[in-house]
């Protein structure tokens, strides 16, 4: 039976009228909310309350745990234990394993069993911990999706559209999901834009983490130069990269109550694989760091980049022991810039420096994953692409940090 | 008491409240770019991030005083409920981040803090949001007002 236009309305028409219940649709204090936070004039004002709800229980939680307890308990029981147990303070194995015999604090020791571990169970988890459920319970109430819309038109300026600010989120918790987030981006040219610009200029949780308890008077301003960057870089790229950047729909769920079950197995879900991927790297960043200054290799390094760390960057030639580090896990090369001996401008410029200068070995394994999904040439195209980024941004965007740094007269 | 009659006074209740909101917002802002702090009896203008603090306290002020307009109209009461509730994220966030510091022994003390520590570390002064969020909790009512639905506009 073959049904003509005007026919098959009608039969629609027939089928929806015993079906279709209508009514008048009374809009709740749920959805006024919902509509009043994807409106720029009253979204922007609430997503700086969110930012700033963040920030805040961000520091106090992470501060409770590592201030008031973790740096106790590493510093007062663990390290003087250490000390006394550890045979042969003069011999490889306890500068390896213990550090610096005599060292008042994990801060200073600099071994695999103390700033190692104190980074990465003291410092960093705490940090990934309060990340992760904020994060978790934004998601879970609907307000992520909100974000999306809110900052989609600002995001299009730069090639990307409002489903970006995921992958963003995600990576300052860690790189690694962020890299894999990509992939609800629509085209090949945004999902290189969005991987390159943050393995460059969005730091991790981790690193914000040590970033907070050690610098803390400089964490806001360094945010917001990387950001700035991240603005800057993806206009020019968007210019530069052929490819297209359309548009989308987006639905947007209604507001929820967070299960707290669910919250509860996300955190569990996301702060376990911190675990399995990123301790292991931060006690081998330890090995690797320590190795390098017993053989003296460390300082042969430090001679060969002397003209480049001093002489453009501005900062001392130590730097080069972090930069190492910074290569395995940023949180150690951030830890390990904070006990040197520095003027502000020079601990500023190191810090954009790390976070700026090679994404972390996990990222990087990550970007050759998400490469290999269109063979060698997509691993090709995404490493030499991200490498160009990388060091064209290094150079061009530090060199500005230095002038404001200097217009500003901050040594 | 009629919706008609919680609205007329909501409207006279949150009027003052959105201006207490936007002078300390601006007081705050002040503050904050001339990087100067004021202490006035149990009333702190300082902190890590005043400014922070003090534009989202501008923008609830403001927020809070367009809505008074048609306040029955329940887009206008959503307005009220996110500028309080602007209010509230920065108050909790600030008793959470006192409950975070009186816990622990500091520094030089024990594991946990001695009684007059812990009791020491909720003493004033306050920022402005905490002193504003009792008298924001007021649009709890008028959320409970609009759960029962009576007070919904159809479009």
């Amino acid at each position: 039976m073959k049904l003509t236009i005007d026919e098959r309305w009608e039969l629609i028409d027939r089928i929806s009228r015993q079906t279709v219940a209508f009514g008048g649709y009374k809009h709740t204090l749920k959805d006024a909310i919902g509509d009043l936070t994807v409106k720029p004039l009253t979204g922007i004002p609430i997503a700086l309350t969110v930012l700033y709800g963040f920030w805040s229980f961000f520091c106090s939680f992470a501060g409770f745990f590592t201030d008031g307890f973790m740096v106790k308990i590493f510093d007062d029981h663990w390290l003087p234990w250490l000390m006394e147990v550890f045979p042969d303070p003069d011999g490889w194995l306890f500068k390896i394993f213990v550090g610096e015999y005599g060292a008042e604090s994990c801060f200073e020791a600099f071994g695999v069993l103390t700033s190692g571990l104190f980074v990465a169970v003291g410092v960093v988890l705490p940090a990934i911990v309060a990340f992760y459920l904020f994060l978790i319970v934004m998601e879970d109430t609907g307000y992520l999706p909100r974000l999306a819309v809110l900052i989609d038109t600002l995001l299009h300026k730069i090639g990307l559209h409002g489903f970006a600010v995921v992958p963003m989120i995600l990576s300052l918790g860690c790189n690694v999901p962020g890299v894999t987030a990509t992939r609800n981006l629509e085209t090949e040219k945004q999902r290189f834009m969005m991987i390159a610009l943050l393995s460059v200029f969005i730091p991790c949780g981790a690193q914000l983490g040590v970033m907070l308890e050690l610098v803390p008077e400089y964490v806001g301003w360094i945010m917001i130069f990387l950001i700035m960057g991240m603005f800057v870089f993806g206009f020019i790229l968007n210019k530069l990269i052929p490819g297209r950047a359309p548009e989308i729909l987006m639905d947007v769920p209604p507001y929820r109550k967070p299960r707290w079950r669910n919250v509860g197995n996300k955190l569990w879900m996301r702060t376990s694989s911190f675990f399995t991927t990123a301790i292991p790297f931060v006690l081998l960043g330890v090995v690797l760091v320590n190795l390098m200054y017993l053989t003296g290799m460390m300082d042969r390094l430090a001679t060969v980049f002397s003209p480049l760390l001093t002489g453009y960057f501005g900062v001392p030639e130590e730097t080069v022991a972090p930069l190492v580090a910074g290569f395995l896990r940023k949180d150690l090369a951030i830890f390990q810039l904070a006990s040197m001996e520095m003027t502000a401008g020079q601990l500023i410029t190191s810090i954009v420096l790390i976070s700026l200068y090679f994404p972390c070995i996990a990222t990087f394994a990550m970007i050759i994953r998400e490469g290999w999904s269109s063979g060698w040439k997509g691993v090709l195209k995404y490493l030499a692409g991200s490498l160009l980024v990388l060091g064209f941004v290094v150079f061009v965007w530090v060199g500005v940090l230095r002038i404001i740094l200097m217009i500003m007269g901050v040594d | 008491m009629s919706n008609g009659t919680a609205f007329s006074y909501g409207r006279m209740y949150f009027a003052p409240l959105g201006l207490a909101m936007l002078a300390f917002g601006c007081a705050q802002i002040i503050l904050g770019v001339a990087g100067r702090t004021y202490t006035w009896g149990l009333m702190d203008l300082s902190g890590e991030f005043m400014l922070w603090r003090g534009v989202i306290l501008f923008f609830a002020g403001f927020i809070l005083l367009s809505s008074l307009k048609d306040f029955s109209n329940i887009h206008q009461q959503g307005k009220m409920v996110l500028a309080n509730g602007m209010v509230w994220v920065i108050a909790c966030m600030e008793i959470f981040a006192m409950i975070a510091e009186s816990v622990p022994g500091g520094e030089d003390g024990g594991w946990f803090n001695t009684l007059d520590g812990f009791l020491g570390a909720y003493a004033g002064p306050y920022i402005p949001s905490l002193w504003l969020l009792p008298f924001s909790l007021v649009a709890l009512h008028y959320i409970r007002l609009s759960r029962r639905g009576s007070n919904a506009v159809i479009p």
